[in-house]
């Protein structure tokens, strides 16, 4: 956090998404392919993680990107970083798909309006790259009891509640609470020593 | 009053999606009371949890899906050019609105204008006749004055014809005098009957006053609000026929005499 403070102009500075993201409200289409080849990586292997089938990855990939492109607007610079806002619109998207039909689908819907606007930065986290964080992010899953890690895969990718992974994994739903919560403290400890 | 003790152990499982339904509604139902410092955590969990995004293996799209995006983004932003320069049909019917408006309220404007114009002269006209009534009322107050106050004097007129009815006047010394008469014959042409005031004074010629005409019936009334001479100078009353407009001396014989006693 401190780090943060010796650099003043980083905290005021448009961040180069922001940029980008301002340009598409004007229809520019050149700042939508630099946003796609920044970020397609990632979005489209975290579809594709959550749905395992490289089609219908594509295809929500495809539904996300064009959303941003029609709704830029829906982003707010104020209220977080554009990357984690893009990536839990694609996450809400993949999970629908997921659970298409089902009562889950109502209550990702009602998520899906709220959370990429709701992504607040952490200072520590202005400092760290993505490359740098996605590194730590999976040592620090890498590091955890098997159980641990897949409880968080399976909230995270699965979109499964405590309860339902405590089925999963035959678990005491105390057990998995912990695990889960602990777990997420543990990464944000990580990437705040980083800095 | 504040109660975040409860909720503090949920974030990072909220923003996960992973708390069951009933904690989930009691977290967000404090979210709506605007705790700010809740609200706020939520906001950092937010993050964390897409920082999981990372534990996805890193896979690059197909060419083909690039490729579909961006043909549809460059025909929709073509789309979004060509509508831009021009005027949306809903401003062009603003505008005609507008126009109609406009002629509908110029007309209007200039209905009030001609009304207001019509109004205008009607009060005129009726304070006109109103103050005309009142100067009549005043006249005839004035001649009831003189011809009842007993303090107004009596002079009859007679006339040289024996034919043609006497006049009478009534001269007050501070409110003036009346001439009255009853089928009086009307002088020829356009000829008035004109007043003089005969003086005491030795040598003194007739003092010329208001002319005057009965009225179709015959009826003669004039009130002398001043007089050109005083009551206690004036010898006698002369009526003679003059030309439009009066002479300022007699040009014709004195058709009614009357001596002031």
């Amino acid at each position: 956090m401190f780090l943060a403070a010796l650099i003043p102009t980083a905290a005021h500075e448009v961040s180069p998404d922001a940029a980008l993201v301002h340009r598409l409200l004007q229809k520019d289409v050149s700042a939508f392919e630099q946003l796609y080849d920044r970020h397609s990586r990632l979005v489209y292997g975290l579809l594709l993680r959550i749905l395992q089938q490289a089609g219908t990855a594509e295809e929500v990939a495809q539904d996300v990107f064009l959303q941003l492109w029609r709704n830029a607007g829906q982003y707010d610079e104020s209220r977080g970083p554009f990357l984690p806002w893009l990536l839990t619109l694609a996450r809400n998207r993949a999970l629908d798909t997921l659970r298409l039909k089902s009562e889950r689908q109502r209550r990702r819907e009602d998520q899906t309006e709220e959370m990429p606007s709701v992504a607040a930065i952490p200072e520590f986290e202005k400092e760290l790259d993505q490359k740098s964080r996605a590194k730590r992010v999976r040592a620090l899953l890498a590091s955890l009891n098997p159980q641990q890690k897949k409880a968080i895969e399976l909230a995270y990718f699965e979109g499964l509640t405590h309860t339902e992974i405590a089925t999963a994994l035959k678990e005491p739903l105390g057990t998995v609470k912990s695990w889960i919560r602990n777990g997420l403290l543990r990464l944000k400890e990580e990437l705040q020593a980083v800095t | 009053m504040k109660n975040c003790d409860q909720f503090r152990e949920m974030y990072e499982a909220y923003a996960l999606g992973a708390l069951d339904a009933a904690e989930r509604i009691a977290l967000e139902a404090h979210l709506a009371t605007g705790c700010k410092d809740c609200a706020k955590s939520v906001k950092e969990a937010h993050w964390l949890v897409s920082q999981l995004a990372n534990l996805a293996p890193g896979a690059a799209p197909s060419d083909l899906l690039k490729g579909r995006l961006m043909k549809t983004v460059h025909a929709e932003a073509q789309q979004a050019a060509s509508s831009k320069p021009g005027i949306p049909v809903w401003i062009w019917a603003g505008v005609a609105a507008l126009f109609l408006f406009s002629v509908f309220s110029a007309r209007k404007v200039e209905e009030l204008r001609n009304e207001i114009r019509a109004t205008n002269q009607r009060v005129a006209t009726i304070l006109k006749q109103r103050q005309q009534l009142e100067a009549q009322l005043e006249i005839a107050k004035r001649e009831a004055m003189i011809l009842t106050d007993p303090a107004s004097v009596s002079i009859a007129l007679a006339s040289s014809d024996p034919n043609t009815p006497p006049l009478e006047a009534k001269w007050h010394s501070a409110l003036g005098m009346v001439l009255t008469g009853q089928k009086i014959p009307a002088p020829s042409g356009n000829r008035v009957l004109q007043l003089w005031l005969i003086p005491k004074a030795p040598g003194g010629k007739p003092i010329p006053s208001l002319t005057l005409r009965p009225d179709a019936q015959g009826k003669l009334v004039l009130l002398v609000r001043d007089p050109p001479e005083l009551l206690a100078q004036t010898k006698a009353l002369a009526i003679t026929e003059e030309p439009e407009g009066g002479s300022p001396q007699p040009t014709t014989g004195p058709r009614w005499v009357g001596g002031v006693s």
